[in-house]
């Protein structure tokens, strides 16, 4: 009998190879082709099978990372494991980088800790073990072990997984691992998603940080940055230019790309941290939604493992969609990696999409794509996805500047190799808002990339569909 | 060296010459959509190629459309992808090419064959004519836009002074040819029509074709048969830009549409504009209606500009000017030729095929630009 941990992740995998890649590969991992093994059982394995160790301790940082070949693209492993104590095993494709370890008996183990490094990912392993947190208290890019070894940008679980899927592959037509999957995996996903945080450009938080912004400079005997007295002027005039309007705007755009997307509301309490937005101006771009597109609820600040708040906004966001909102999201990233998400779906959230940097682009669970969550202390699995972001719009551009879209594509194109869904979130206010410049066309840009990379649109919720209606 | 259809299997090779001579990257679906699978389900496709030791050096494609009069829906087409490596130039390679596709339209009874192009002289000799040439009705909403109007990609790309002063120029007038719209756009917003429904279409609504057919019943001339089909394949199903379609309502009852579009270089395109008036309100009103909801889409798309087609003296185009005029579009005389080839099958015709009484915009582009 496996171990809970173990029933879990080969749950993961299999989910995730039926999404990017097809149910038979999927049905042949969990039918015998790939079993989770013990350490000390890897010496007497003698059949033609993927034996992945699930018992394998995982150090806190992440050691010796090193890239190998594979379908066009390269994976970057960590956390190598030894060849086994035993000279029958052959390192594959070689012995200063190897995917896989193989006996004579054409067993292929992998060759670094693949069960150690993605069940620590999927359980935010790294971030349980750190005391570290921001202002806001988050677990930020900053601070986790991979960020020092530029590993962030690496979807380890999906590489895992494609990993795998060319081993598979490779057992049932011969006995060498494949590291080409000609057309196997699917067309790559994007998932986009809007936080609507401003709807309104007039809202009184919103001058008032644009009137500050004028008379900051002048305490440090600078110039006035008088160019927000304009903003303050235009969006008194026409308060939804730019905010409210660039949601419809972007509902359009997308449409033109033949994309979709979640529009997750900010509602409830108002404050400068909290919903800046009437709840008229809710209500009305509810309304303007079209079908195909998904709305979520922008967790409120203060409700940030708060029962009562979290009640009361969620059946106020109820109220004006006119049905119960299963999705969302946590505005600012407020998230709690043992407490959110058992208290998400105790709340009646089934899918979230909070995990995600706002400091760096990143895959903070190291998988593109989306997995069910795990409660470790409890050992069981819980009933709520996690779709983690990976790019938030203005970190983009402010890590990667003028290089930003060629970065975009070169995640895709990755994706396009090993399978997965990239998470884009883009608030309205960022869209085409001529007060933040350096953001102009940028979306436009992206959908653009996308299409050019053949990639499809998916929201969290379908995607999360799709998972819970596979085997696994 | 061979002159011939194109051949199963060699779509691929079709796509990556047309982009290795644009310098562009298009993908086999787009090409696929634009050749094969559009609303003229035969085969062969009406695609020469020109092979020379395996590869592909030439092309010319014909892309079958059917046109509408008052005499009814006969099959046309638009002359497309006319590409040649530049070894091969000089070689009467185009006219070969063409005389295969004449070939192909004539026995399938197609009236005419017909494009834009600036290339009209390597044209005239072929048999077209030239019966106007295509303007453009414009609104700036940013002075990004006349860097779209320019050629300019508008990304980045490096500009020696001249240019960047030409450019910089450029701008300023825009930033007032911009002022002055917004001026009489915002007033024209105070007059919109009041009990006309306007929404966007999901998808082509069935009743495009009847509208499609009462447009010309009451304006004459000739135009491209838009029915629920086409545009699906034009607008709904276009795997480079989709438009925006606005429908307008009365009772249920379609009256107009206005389609629109962002393409790649941040310019929005009124790529449709078609209406038929009612009892109770003036054509130019919904036009009016259209006209504006395609204004404020494309801006709040993030687009810098939207520009449309205005090209003869149809009265539905004229009609479309007057009114762009009032709401704050410029009129800019440049533009295209329209080249026009009428096929054996044209003389048959009740209608005479002049190609002066066309109501043409941008969706007889069936490119890349929405």
């Amino acid at each position: 009998m496996l171990p809970p941990e173990a029933q879990y992740l080969r749950s993961q995998i299999v989910r995730h190879i039926s999404l990017f890649f097809d149910d038979a590969t999927a049905a042949a991992f969990e039918n015998g082709l790939a079993r989770f093994v013990r350490q000390n059982e890897i010496s007497s394995l003698d059949e033609k099978i993927v034996a992945i160790p699930y018992d394998i301790p995982v150090p806190r940082v992440p050691e010796s990372p090193y890239t190998v070949k594979f379908n066009g693209t390269h994976l970057t492993l960590w956390n190598r494991v030894a060849t086994p104590d035993n000279d029958s095993w052959q390192s594959i494709p070689d012995e200063a980088t190897p995917l896989w370890y193989r006996n004579r008996a054409g067993t292929l183990i992998p060759a670094w800790n693949l069960f150690g490094n993605l069940f620590h990912l999927l359980t935010f392993g790294e971030e349980t073990e750190s005391p570290r947190k921001d202002r806001h208290g988050r677990f930020i890019a900053a601070f986790s072990p991979r960020s020092d070894s530029d590993l962030l940008e690496v979807p380890a679980f999906n590489e895992a997984v494609a990993a795998l899927v060319g081993a598979i592959v490779g057992l049932r037509q011969s006995d060498e691992p494949c590291f080409a999957l000609d057309g196997m995996p699917k067309a790559p996903a994007v998932v986009l998603s809007h936080d609507c945080d401003i709807l309104m450009g007039n809202d009184i938080w919103t001058q008032s940080v644009r009137a500050v912004r004028v008379a900051l400079p002048l305490l440090r005997f600078r110039l006035p940055r008088v160019d927000n007295i304009w903003w303050i002027a235009r969006n008194t005039l026409t308060p939804r230019r730019f905010y409210f309007d660039n949601a419809t705007g972007m509902i359009d755009i997308e449409r033109c790309f033949g994309f979709s997307s979640t529009f997750y509301m900010l509602n409830g309490d108002r404050g400068r941290f909290g919903a800046r937005s009437t709840q008229a101006a809710v209500r009305d771009l509810v309304k303007r939604i079209p079908p195909g597109w998904d709305v979520g609820m922008h967790y409120n600040y203060n409700t940030f493992l708060d029962d009562r708040r979290f009640d009361a906004q969620k059946a106020q966001l109820d109220e004006i969609v006119g049905a119960s909102v299963t999705v969302g999201r946590a505005h600012y990233l407020r998230f709690d990696p043992a407490k959110s998400l058992p208290f998400l779906s105790r709340h009646g959230i089934t899918v979230d999409e909070s995990s995600g940097y706002a400091d760096r682009i990143g895959y903070r669970n190291g998988i593109a794509g989306c997995f069910r969550a795990f409660d470790p202390a409890a050992r069981k699995t819980l009933d709520i996805w996690e779709v983690p972001i990976t790019i938030m719009d203005a970190v983009l551009v402010d890590q990667y500047g003028d290089r930003c879209i060629d970065r975009f594509s070169r995640l895709l194109r990755h994706l396009s190799r090993v399978g997965g869904a990239l998470s884009v979130v883009f608030h309205p206010g960022q869209f085409f808002n001529p007060e933040y410049r350096h953001m102009l066309g940028i979306y436009h840009r992206l959908l653009m990339a996308s299409r050019d990379a053949e990639a499809v649109s998916i929201t969290a919720t379908q995607m999360a569909a799709k998972q819970k209606g596979s085997a696994g | 060296m061979e002159i011939r259809l194109i051949a199963d299997g060699e779509e691929h090779l079709c796509n990556d010459f047309r982009n290795r001579i644009y310098g562009e990257n298009h993908t086999l679906r787009q090409w696929h959509w634009e050749f094969a699978e559009n609303t003229y389900d035969k085969k062969p496709i009406p695609y020469a190629v020109i092979e020379d030791g395996g590869n592909i050096v030439g092309t010319q494609a014909f892309i079958p459309i059917r046109m509408i009069d008052r005499d009814g829906v006969y099959w046309t087409a638009k002359s497309e992808a006319t590409l040649l490596a530049p070894e091969y130039r000089g070689k009467h390679l185009f006219e070969k090419m063409y005389d295969l596709l004449f070939r192909y339209a004539e026995e399938r009874r197609f009236a005419c064959i017909w494009g834009f192009t600036a290339a009209v002289k390597a044209l005239a000799p072929l048999g077209f004519i030239f019966p106007s040439k295509t303007e453009q009705i414009f609104t700036p909403f940013s002075t990004r836009a006349v860097v779209s109007m320019m050629g300019k990609d508008g990304h980045g790309a490096k500009e020696n002074s001249t240019a960047k002063i030409k450019i910089g120029l450029a701008r300023a007038a825009a930033g007032i040819a911009q002022t002055v719209s917004a001026v009489k756009m915002t007033h024209s917003r105070k007059n919109t029509l009041d009990g006309l429904k306007i929404q966007t279409m999901p998808r082509a609504d069935e009743q495009a074709g009847d509208l499609c057919r009462r447009f010309i019943d009451h304006y004459g001339g000739t135009t491209v048969y838009r029915d629920a089909q086409y545009l699906q394949w034009r607008l709904f199903d276009n795997p480079y830009a989709r438009s925006i379609v606005k429908g307008a309502y009365r009772d249920g009852e379609l009256q107009g549409w206005a389609a629109y579009t962002i393409a790649d270089d941040g310019m929005g395109y009124l790529v449709d504009l078609m209406a038929v008036g009612d009892d109770n309100h003036g054509i130019g009103d919904i036009v009016r209606t259209l006209l504006i909801e395609a204004v404020i889409g494309t801006r709040n798309m993030g687009a810098s500009g939207i520009r449309g087609w205005r090209v003869n003296d149809h009265p539905f185009d004229k009609l479309v000017g007057k009114v762009a005029k009032t709401i704050g579009f410029y009129h800019i005389k440049r533009g295209f030729s329209f080249v026009l080839y009428n096929c054996p099958e044209s003389k048959a015709r009740p209608a005479h095929i002049d190609g002066q009484d066309w109501y043409i915009s941008r969706i007889f582009t069936e490119g890349v630009l929405g």
